[in-house]
């Protein structure tokens, strides 16, 4: 479903990703593992047609991220940590149906999406309320459901649980989980490994833009023992 | 680029604007509210002023000795004589408007027929005092021609020959209100050029650093519209905020000129044609579509708001600077060469409308460069919302 194929992005003479390889099938959830700056938010960037890799490409749901970029968007779903990014001055469901109308979605299966959504996140009694004064948590769920209204078949998370408290941090990862249960390709970044051991079938470790591991969270353990964490600062700690 | 896609994001986006008070506040209440307030002072105080002085013109005159010209100043009603032992202080102070020194042999001089030299003392800073000075005058030139008469009369001849000439005053212009569309053609150029400039500002502040701040710009950034459909659906809502901040300054401005109509000689036009509006309204709007395309780039390049508020500044004054240019142009007598020039060739344009004329050629040549800085607006814009670094730039 994603096969990153030597993707390779350069910001001036510093090389943030780095010929990078590897894939996510679907019903997987890959975790993005690294430290601030490894080059997770590049290689996200890249993957969701924002940034042009410098040189390498990859496959989403069968369309070149470099020939047909459109076709990419469309099938692609982004949830992005910190600050939700809702309009303030639109209500809920506005903020929602901006962007299903931004990926071309029709009036009726645009109405019928949002509203099978806004029951899902049990969002009824704020849905046409101004996202300007909502708690975290609301604003976390309009934003769930703005990522996934057009019905992608690929979701990337990009730290989605950066700086929530539990209660949304809890449905952000019930969120995903549920993507996974739809059968959709998951990409999940993240520098917490509790949190990447807990959702994901593999992982991915990215340090100065390079892939310094990648493979199945049980194989992980198996080869380096339980404690992930320790790992983690070990492998990326001393290069 | 597609239809639906710029059409989603201006509806989108003019909503969010319109809910927006400050920008509400910012882009339409306060123009349309500002002229009636400044000019509804500034004509109250004017008239006021000018009653005050003209009705009571205190004065002080130095002489020795009481004369016909003393007693013919004093006999004039809106006139009060003060002492004054220091004239020129209480001149300076604003005590008195204005002092007279008379010599103290102008009865004899008079009498000889020889001429005087009278003195007047006044503050050429004061208003007061210079419209105190213009009475003054007036009345001793008034009192001086009764002494002529007399001296012409006692001689025998006829005064008439001292006139030879009797002037007749007769306005030429095509149409009525000469005046005042003369000082239309000095303001609203101005005005229009400088609310075209900041109208779609504040709008374009919040559609590009705006965004940024929020975090809205990179979910945006994923959908299936494209880049360009984006920012040609923020152009457009820029201009239609730009264009209804100028709507609202020129209502504004209306009101307030009829408010202050005696500040500018009560005679202004209120309504020019349909014409003239369509025509000004085009340019105009030429205007408000290169600031705004120049504002959105410089917006998007900007991190945060207050970011862009700072880059935009400087905007402003470049903007000043061509409409006052023209400002005392005379639009009757404008130089072709002057609408090559950015921003002047719009500022005259509206001025020539005002006054009612249509020229094709400078029409045409103002219409073609505009058109030309639109294209490298809208052109610099695309340029920047393609850049990742800009894009990106947090």
């Amino acid at each position: 479903m994603i096969q990153v194929k030597g993707l390779s992005k350069y910001f001036k003479n510093v090389k943030a990703v780095d010929n990078i390889n590897f894939t996510v099938s679907e019903g997987e959830i890959v975790g993005l593992l690294g430290e601030n700056g490894a080059g997770k938010t590049t290689t996200l960037r890249m993957i969701a047609t924002m940034l042009k890799p410098t040189s390498g490409t990859a496959l989403i749901n069968g369309y070149d991220l470099l020939k047909e970029p459109h076709k990419v968007r469309s099938s692609i779903g982004i949830l992005f940590g910190g600050e939700a990014g809702l309009y303030d001055r639109l209500t809920a469901r506005e903020n929602i149906k901006y962007f299903a109308d931004l990926n071309n979605m029709g009036e009726k299966e645009s109405r019928e999406n949002i509203d099978r959504l806004i029951k899902m996140l049990d969002m009824e009694e704020y849905a046409d309320r101004r996202v300007g004064k909502f708690s975290r948590g609301m604003k976390q769920k309009v934003a769930i459901a703005r990522s996934i209204v057009h019905n992608p078949k690929v979701m990337l998370f990009d730290e989605p649980t950066l700086g929530l408290d539990v209660t949304s941090s809890k449905i952000v990862q019930d969120f995903i989980l549920s993507c996974k249960n739809e059968n959709k390709a998951i990409i999940f970044s993240s520098h917490s490994m509790q949190e990447v051991e807990k959702l994901c079938d593999r992982i991915v470790i990215i340090h100065k833009g390079k892939i310094i591991e990648d493979m199945k969270v049980s194989d992980f353990k198996a080869k380096y023992g339980q404690d992930l964490e320790k790992i983690f600062v070990e492998l990326v700690g001393d290069k | 680029m597609n239809m639906k896609a710029i059409m989603t994001v201006f509806k989108k986006e003019l909503i969010d604007l319109l809910r927006d008070k400050k920008t509400v506040i910012v882009s339409i209440v306060i123009p349309l509210i500002i002229f009636p307030i400044m000019f509804g002072l500034m004509g109250r105080s004017v008239e006021g002023n000018i009653k005050k002085t003209s009705e009571n013109l205190k004065i002080s005159i130095k002489s020795k000795n009481e004369n016909q010209l003393i007693a013919f100043l004093k006999s004039q009603k809106n006139i009060t004589v003060v002492d004054s032992i220091d004239i020129k202080k209480d001149v300076q102070d604003g005590k008195i408007y204005l002092g007279l020194i008379i010599p103290d042999n102008i009865e004899e001089s008079i009498k000889n027929e020889k001429s005087a030299d009278i003195k007047i003392i006044y503050d050429d800073t004061s208003q007061n005092s210079n419209m105190a000075c213009n009475i003054i005058k007036s009345l001793i030139e008034e009192y001086s021609k009764e002494v002529v008469k007399t001296r012409l009369i006692s001689k025998g001849i006829d005064y008439s020959i001292l006139t030879p000439i009797n002037i007749k005053e007769e306005v030429a212009a095509k149409e009525k209100g000469g005046f005042g569309k003369y000082m239309m053609s000095l303001l609203l150029p101005l005005i229009l050029i400088i609310y075209g400039m900041t109208g779609p500002m504040a709008a374009a502040t919040d559609l590009g650093a705006g965004e940024k701040e929020r975090g809205t710009l990179e979910p945006l950034l994923t959908t299936q519209a494209g880049r360009m459909s984006l920012l040609f659906g923020k152009l457009l809502s820029i201009t239609v905020m730009g264009l209804i901040g100028t709507i609202s300054s020129i209502i504004g401005l209306m009101i307030g000129v009829k408010a202050g109509a005696s500040a500018f000689g009560g005679d202004i036009p209120l309504i020019f044609s349909p014409i003239t509006v369509i025509m000004i309204g085009i340019f105009v709007l030429l205007i408000i579509m290169v600031f705004g395309a120049l504002e959105l780039s410089i917006s998007i390049y900007a991190r945060s708001f207050k970011e862009a508020q700072t880059y935009l500044s400087p905007l402003t004054i470049i903007g000043m600077a061509g409409a006052y240019g023209t400002y005392m142009i005379d639009a009757k007598n404008a130089s072709t060469v002057l609408f090559n020039v950015p921003l002047a060739n719009v500022s005259l344009v509206i001025k020539e409308f005002i006054i009612g004329i249509y020229n094709p050629l400078h029409i045409g040549i103002t219409f073609g460069w505009n058109i030309v800085y639109i294209v490298l607006a809208v052109l610099f814009a695309r340029y920047m919302f393609s850049k990742e670094e800009v894009i990106f730039r947090v």
